[in-house]
């Protein structure tokens, strides 16, 4: 009894936690209708998920209307602007996936219910991740997210394919976990805290450039590698890329790489602050990942495949600016900020018509994109938009994602920022030659079997891929817009 | 100051002969306990079924499992060839092992008052201690921990047997002991949240106002009905067991066993009931609580536990008497689909009983709250079988 | 604090010696007992840091649910009894080598940052109440979203493993 009695009750913060709880609910309530009405349920579900994320922006809006940073459990789960900004990313992120699913999961009549519940948990997971400054709650948001993606890239049961996509995103996941935990215990074991503001502060004290400090550091940086998929432990991405339903490997290598994205922000910039030994990790980390994920990228005759590696290297886009996070910590976050979210946009919009493409077509080969002009024009021409923002050509947004990066660099300034400046150079160039083969395929090619059959797009598909496209576009003729969110999304320093 | 009194004030050779005393007679009375529980068992069940039963060694029979005993210490021991020798040899010993270590943290004896902590110490050799092996701070989880390891007594010598009837039995023993800890966890729990405590020496002593302070009572019996079904599933005891069903499996998991190592699984079986019961008088029936009449004090506690336990003795003998085994799929219904929802909102009852006592909540809207709460649980409930139902007739028929 | 030490030298020997056999040996049943031993003997050390519930909660979670889930579905699909040889691929070398390598690291770096640290007597002990506490104020965002985590992997697991 006395035991019980000496318990007090954490303070929670409701609001603060307001759009976890709508996701959590909305989750709870998909599975209790699925329970209800059975096979009859099947139809609204993509309709309730969609309207469950879009319901979790409320939240957000009232949260970042009022403002103020919000701590818990003494700064271990955080809501601050960089939290919101990455949450209103995963819930829109996550309602064009819901778009990008329903006819593909409908007409594979695989598992629909179950299939909406999972990715309402890994982004819930997602949700957590942005707010977690604690190394246990990194871990279980990391776990969250993850379990359910596994399954889901296993979700074309029947498929051998899938299965070996599910396998080995499982099996290499569960490596990087276990590499991170330990990595976890280290820092625990040099710190005594598990939280992010007091690792910075006792690594402080320590100098931080032990022997274990930087085993402890890389280790859990490893492990987010993995997440993200960065070379050279990428090896999983390709095949899990390609044998994954399609709407999964959007949800992959958009949502789930963000979500890694953000773990390595915040643990970047809040807790490791021994930067002599991160930067060149990352300088290093990134130069691999866009120069190998490039040069395969260049090689691959299937468009699945092509993107994977695509997204691998605009991976290590995303890295660069953690290489000079010590000099220019400002613009450095700012840059992978914005450049997280135009990637969002406009590799979601290359994955929809890749959906609508093959929905016809029924391959995943370059060669089913030959002649698409002919008789799907404004596919052709959406897919060009979004290439072309990849390939970072203005005035489609991927451009101004690169702007940053260089403007990080060049405040960074130095010889070693110099040369990771000519390499992201170097591999824009290379980028734009594999983009620039699809674009051929689609404009000058001979029709892919001489079936010049329109294709149909559903309502649901278009529309993922109107929001996609108008986003692309508007952050690249306006990038005050997206700059505006990179500007905002400051981390919070309460409690540090 | 928590813990046994015997190690208050550092720990000196006559600490150590008294905890190794404690010890032996600990072990010396759960095998004597065991011998006669096997006749009791012969005994009563003959009774129920209008039979004689041992009736020859001893009077009425008494010593029947000691000769028993002698004879499978003289008999050869039999091993397989497919057997794995390591593990064939090795499992029955794990069986005992964990049936023993259960009991040690039962408190057999000592006068409790109300106050937690002071009481229930006896005066040996002029210190004060418990009337139990040991009682550490995790106490009942002890047992938990010990009936998880108890299966791999099970499931190793099914398969070290090489040989399929012991496979499946053992296959079938780790299903319902899984299936079943779960449940009986949480009975556990409830019993832990009202007492505040995990040591069994505290729960004892929470117990030690009368009979309306025992846990059977201020816990609403729900507990205890789930606690004595898992239990009893937990021992593979009739009706739930399915693990050595004669009629389908010849033996079970011990088909392969014979001589002093068979006798091992025998004595582990009949041990792992007493202590069972022990421990359900322990953490429901107030332990060695009971009057105290006349004479010697700390005599009568240790009669009272024993009478408690020798109650429950009849009920599991009563029980493989009179109830048919189940079916596995009824098993495995019962498991999860009454006893663990059935003991996970007796748990959530329970808190919220403890809840509105600490907080001062109105009671009419509390106790309104937990039976919405019910009725909307057990409609979902019910529905979502309904729904599994449903869909496994589908299935079959489809089939 | 000699029983302490002695208890803790014994037992190391045992997990290690364990630790070594589960990858050595050749059969899948005896590696998965090794590892039952490995787990409990870390168990045991637990105790002697004065950390019970850490210890049975070992036991009741890795010995009690997780091996026996290993062991259970290791004997239905096959749990062949004697020698396979398939168990050890050609390229151990390779994995010992590396596994070596990670040891060493792993073993500078503890030495270099704790070698000289020595355990202080009579510090604080937390009890299973702290631990709740812990869970149930400081975690409670972690632990709850456990409680979705598991929930989630129960719905994928049936779906993924239940015939079409």
């Amino acid at each position: 009894m006395e035991a019980l009695l000496a318990f007090t009750r954490p303070p929670l913060d409701w609001h603060a936690l307001a759009p976890e709880l709508t996701l959590l609910a909305v989750g709870t309530i998909l599975t209790l209708v699925d329970i209800i009405w059975d096979e009859k349920s099947k139809q609204v579900m993509p309709t309730l998920a969609g309207v469950g994320l879009l319901a979790g922006l409320v939240p957000i809006l009232t949260l970042a209307l009022d403002g103020t940073d919000r701590a818990m459990f003494g700064g271990a789960y955080m809501v601050d602007d960089f939290a919101l900004v990455m949450k209103a990313l995963f819930l829109i992120v996550g309602y064009i996936i819901v778009l990008m699913s329903v006819d593909y999961i409908r007409d594979g009549d695989y598992y629909e219910n179950e299939y909406y519940t999972l990715m309402l948990t890994s982004l819930l997971g997602m949700l957590m991740m942005a707010s977690s400054r604690d190394l246990i709650s990194v871990f279980v948001a990391l776990e969250l997210l993850s379990i359910p993606a596994y399954m889901m890239a296993a979700w074309r049961k029947g498929g051998r394919r899938s299965n070996e996509a599910g396998l080995k995103y499982y099996l290499m996941g569960v490596f990087a976990s276990a590499i991170m935990l330990y990595g976890m215990s280290l820092i625990y074991g040099l710190t005594g805290s598990t939280s992010f503001s007091s690792i910075a502060s006792a690594m402080a004290l320590n100098d931080g450039v032990t022997a274990m400090s930087i085993l402890g550091v890389l280790f859990v940086l490893i492990g987010f590698a993995f997440k993200v998929s960065a070379v050279p432990f990428h090896n999983w991405a390709p095949d899990t890329y390609e044998g994954a339903p399609t709407p999964v490997t959007a949800f992959l290598a958009v949502a789930s790489k963000a979500a890694g994205m953000v773990a390595l922000i915040q643990l970047v910039f809040v807790a490791f602050d021994n930067h002599e030994v991160i930067q060149p990790f990352f300088w290093l980390i990134a130069a691999l990942t866009m120069t190998v994920g490039n040069l395969i990228a260049l090689r691959q005759t299937n468009i699945v495949r092509l993107l994977a590696y695509s997204g691998i290297a605009q991976g290590g886009f995303m890295l660069v600016p953690f290489a000079v996070a010590g000099q220019a910590s400002e613009r450095a976050l700012q840059a992978i900020v914005i450049y997280l979210i135009i990637y969002a946009f406009m590799n979601l919009g290359a994955f929809s018509v890749v959906l609508a493409v093959s929905r016809k077509t029924r391959s995943g080969e370059l060669e089913s994109f030959g002649g698409l002009f002919q008789y799907a024009p404004g596919l052709a021409v959406a897919m060009t938009i979004f290439l072309a923002a990849l390939a970072g050509i203005p005035p489609a947004g991927g451009w101004f994602a690169k702007f940053g990066l260089f403007r990080a660099l060049l405040d960074a300034g130095g010889a070693w920022a110099a040369t990771l400046g000519v390499v992201v150079a170097i591999n824009t160039v290379i980028a734009f030659a594999y983009y620039a083969r699809v674009l051929g395929q689609m404009w000058f090619q001979p029709i892919h079997e001489g079936d010049e059959r329109p294709i149909k797009l559903t309502s649901a598909l278009g529309s993922a891929l109107v929001i996609a496209l108008v986003a692309t576009m508007a952050f690249g003729i306006l990038p005050g817009l997206v700059g505006h969110f990179g500007e905002v999304a400051v981390l919070s320093t309460l409690g540090r | 100051m928590t813990g046994d009194p015997l190690f208050h004030d550092g720990v000196d050779l006559v600490d150590i002969g008294i905890m190794g005393l404690k010890v032996v007679v600990a072990f010396g009375f759960l095998l004597v306990a065991t011998m006669f529980m096997v006749w009791f068992e012969r005994k009563l069940i003959s009774d129920m079924q209008n039979r004689i039963g041992p009736n020859v060694a001893g009077p009425w029979g008494l010593l029947q499992t000691f000769a028993d005993g002698v004879k499978f210490f003289f008999k050869e021991d039999l091993r397989p060839e497919n057997a794995d020798p390591l593990v064939f040899r090795l499992a029955p010993y794990i069986s005992a092992v964990t049936a023993f270590l259960s009991f040690a943290i039962v408190p057999v004896g000592g006068v409790f008052k109300d106050v937690p902590g002071t009481t229930g110490t006896v005066n040996i050799f002029g210190r004060e201690t418990f009337l139990q092996v040991a009682d550490p701070p995790i106490g009942i989880l002890l047992l938990l921990a010990m009936s998880s390891i108890a299966v791999y007594g099970i499931m190793l010598a099914g398969w070290s047997s090489g040989s399929k009837y012991p496979l499946i039995g053992s296959v079938r023993a780790s299903a319902q002991a899984i299936s079943y800890e779960a449940a009986l966890g949480m009975s556990v729990v409830a019993v832990v949240i009202l007492a505040g405590t995990l040591s069994t020496h505290d729960i004892v002593a929470h117990q030690a106002g009368g009979i309306n302070t025992w846990f059977l009572v201020t816990s609403g019996v729900i507990p205890f009905i789930v606690f004595l079904i898992a239990a009893t599933a937990e021992l593979n005891r009739p009706p739930f067991d399915l693990v050595e069903a004669e009629q389908e499996l010849v033996g079970g998991f011990h088909t392969e066993y014979s001589s002093i190592r068979f006798a091992l699984f025998f004595l582990a079986e009949f041990m792992n009931v007493i202590t069972m019961s022990a421990i359900m008088v322990t953490l429901f029936f107030g332990g060695p609580a009971g009057p105290i009449f006349f004479g010697l004090t700390w005599f009568w506690p240790t009669i009272w536990f024993m009478s408690k336990v020798m109650v429950f003795l009849f009920i599991f003998v009563w029980f493989r008497a009179t109830l048919p085994r189940l079916r596995y799929d009824q098993l495995m219904d019962l498991g999860w689909k009454v006893l663990i929802p059935l003991s996970l909102f007796w748990l959530m009852f329970i808190s919220l009983k403890e809840l509105r006592a600490s907080n001062d909540w109105n009671w009419i809207a509390t106790y309104a709250a937990a039976a919405g709460g019910l009725l909307l649980g057990g409609t979902l409930l019910i529905t979502a079988l309904r729904a599994g139902d449903r869909a496994y007739q589908k299935d079959s028929e489809d089939a | 604090m000699v029983a302490q030490n002695i208890a803790f030298g014994i037992i190391s020997g045992i997990v290690v010696f364990s630790a070594l056999r589960m990858v050595t040996t050749r059969n899948i049943v005896h590696s998965a007992l090794f590892l039952v031993a490995v787990l409990a003997g870390l168990s045991g050390q637990y105790v002697l840091l004065a950390a019970e519930f850490v210890a049975t909660t070992q036991v009741l979670v890795y010995i009690g649910a997780v091996m026996v889930l290993f062991l259970f579905g290791i004997m239905l699909t096959k749990a062949p009894i004697g020698k396979s040889m398939e168990m050890t691929g050609t390229q151990w070398p390779i994995a010992a080598g590396v596994a070596l390598m990670l040891g060493a690291v792993i073993l500078y770096s503890l030495i270099d940052q704790f070698g000289s640290d020595r355990l202080t007597e009579g510090g604080k002990i937390y009890r299973t109440a702290d631990v709740g506490d812990e869970v149930f104020s400081t975690y409670i965002i972690p632990f709850e979203a456990i409680s979705v985590l598991l929930l989630a992997a129960l719905i994928g697991a049936i779906v993924l493993a239940r015939k079409d």
